[in-house]
């Protein structure tokens, strides 16, 4: 059993669908159970957090985590699913993961995803913007 | 004592790109930093989500001038990595090639600066001399001395010309030799090691908590390169070593970037002596891309570049998301820089080697009064190495 075989049978019920690639498992996580699989993923599994890539699509706004596990150069995706895409609201990892507070704040900044328990939620890259950019990356007829 | 707040930046002509620091110092010790980007944000994301996978290797190419080939190596990645696509094995060379040549001309383009940012303009001049004949190898491999337009989906885009090889050997023998003396120049100079031991220590744990990248994670005892994590291209079919050290100051941070400069050369004469041997096609036709999500990567010479893509099996990417490296390594600064001198805060800010800018000239505000002093961060970091210079050979 290799290391995403046994990781997907140590979650059990913390984690949902599962999409199984060469060195990449993505998975779908509830929003309650976000901080402890990123905590697991962070401080059990010696995971770096790579980034995070936020989506919109029709029915959700998405928050897709890519955690690396350099020993062995798999990664491991846990999926976020935002259903109220007027009020996008998710857990922070910031207080798990100090590196998640600029990626979370760019996603603050660019999709108007609120991170519940960040410490200095604040825009980072479009403020100040000479064009006033506000959540510039979602669609804009679902606003 | 009172707080006094420097800011530096976010413009200054003499620099190429934006970035604002706002340091907090008691007295002559740095108490806090903060951090503030964005001022050259020019949505390459949005951008990329309107253009053909191949377009967006050409628009990701222009989002760094020194790292012009990582990002396109790390896009294709991410392209590849949705179909699974295989590159054939010449045009793996080529990449790792293009890629580490990369590395040696950005690593010599830091160290020119933190010689100058320290005072010691002659390892200045002669890191960016040495750099001319790698750009020159560029040249002959690419016909450019920058934004090479290497990389394709399936492989690469124009092949190394055979005869060039005993060419390129010789200007690599060439820099071998300069790297050498380089390096014991650094190494027996005990001013550079009184002025940069023990400056700017970025933590083991910290190091881990701020998921740093790179050399300036290696240099704090952190093992994580892609090139051995996920070895892509023709990373595992050479021999090569990452270069770990233990102590996270700046004196550490050089040192790992002047052995990954000679580890490279390693890298480099191997892809160059298969490259005599290994023929056959230098890329894959890839017709379509599926529907799917990939993942590419690759070890810049700043430390790990992420592209993240999602298809819907037209021409296009849905979602393009693009992480640099400085973007996880800037926020180390508020860890490494917290108790040290004034006069060592520009040479830490350096040495993550950031896309950054505007440190040498600061504006000194007391409280809330109005502008009162300037300040020099340059010149107080150079006299700072000449204390030392007068200290250790007298004055």
């Amino acid at each position: 059993m290799d290391k995403m075989d046994q990781f997907i049978v140590d979650m059990g019920d913390l984690i949902g669908k599962t999409v199984r690639k060469k060195k990449r498992l993505y998975f779908q996580v509830k929003q309650e159970n976000l901080r402890q699989v990123a905590g697991i993923l962070f401080n059990r599994m010696k995971c770096r957090l790579s980034t995070a890539t936020a989506t919109e699509t029709f029915h959700h706004i998405e928050v897709l985590y890519h955690f690396s596990h350099d020993a062995t150069g798999d990664y491991f995706c846990p999926r976020i699913l935002i259903d109220d895409k007027k009020n996008p609201r998710v857990d922070s990892i910031a207080p798990v993961i100090k590196g998640a507070e600029w990626i979370e704040r760019e996603m603050f900044d660019f999709w108007g995803i609120d991170f519940v328990g960040h410490p200095h939620l604040q825009r980072l890259l479009a403020k100040d913007h000479p064009q006033g950019l506000d959540q510039p990356l979602r669609f804009r007829r679902d606003r | 004592m009172s707080t006094n707040q420097i800011p530096v930046g976010p413009f200054h002509p003499l620099l190429e790109e934006a970035e604002y620091f706002n340091i907090k110092v008691e007295g002559e010790t740095v108490v806090d930093i903060e951090m503030d980007i964005g001022w050259m944000h020019r949505g390459h994301e949005f951008i990329s989500e309107q253009k053909t996978f191949t377009q967006s290797i050409f628009l990701v190419e222009r989002i760094c001038g020194i790292c012009s080939t990582s990002h396109p190596i790390a896009c294709v990645h991410a392209v590849e990595d949705i179909d699974n696509i295989d590159i054939p094995l010449r045009a793996r060379y080529i990449r790792t090639l293009i890629g580490e040549l990369e590395r040696i001309h950005s690593h010599l383009l830091w160290l020119g600066l933190a010689g100058h940012f320290i005072g010691y303009d002659t390892l200045w001049m002669w890191a960016w001399k040495y750099r001319e004949p790698v750009l020159q190898m560029f040249e002959i491999i690419s016909g450019n001395r920058n934004h090479y337009g290497m990389m394709r989906v399936g492989g690469v885009a124009r092949d190394v010309d055979p005869d060039a090889l005993p060419a390129l050997l010789k200007i690599l023998d060439e820099i071998d030799a300069k790297m050498e003396m380089i390096a014991k120049a650094a190494n027996d100079d005990p001013v550079l090691k009184s002025r940069l031991k023990g400056v700017g220590v970025l933590s083991h744990r910290d190091a881990i908590d701020y998921c740093a990248v790179g050399p300036t994670a290696r240099a704090s005892g952190v093992k994580t390169d892609v090139r051995k994590d996920e070895p892509t291209d023709a990373y595992d079919l050479v021999d090569f070593e990452v270069i770990v050290t233990q102590a996270g100051d700046v004196y550490d941070k050089t040192v790992v970037r002047l052995l990954e400069i000679m580890e490279s050369s390693k890298i480099i004469r191997q892809c160059l002596e298969k490259l005599r041997s290994v023929s056959g096609p230098i890329v894959n036709n890839v017709k379509e891309i599926s529907p799917g999500e990939g993942i590419g990567r690759y070890e810049a010479p700043r430390g790990e570049v992420f592209h993240y893509m999602r298809s819907d099996g037209s021409n296009r990417p849905i979602r393009h998301k693009v992480r640099a490296p400085s973007f996880v390594n800037i926020p180390t600064f508020t860890a490494s820089c917290k108790g040290i001198p004034l006069a060592d805060a520009l040479i830490t800010l350096a040495s993550v080697d950031p896309c950054y800018c505007c440190t040498e000239r600061a504006i000194r505000v007391v409280g809330h009064a109005e502008q009162a002093e300037s300040i020099d961060l340059l010149r107080l970091s150079r006299e700072k190495t000449e204390r030392i210079r007068r200290t250790i050979h007298g004055a």
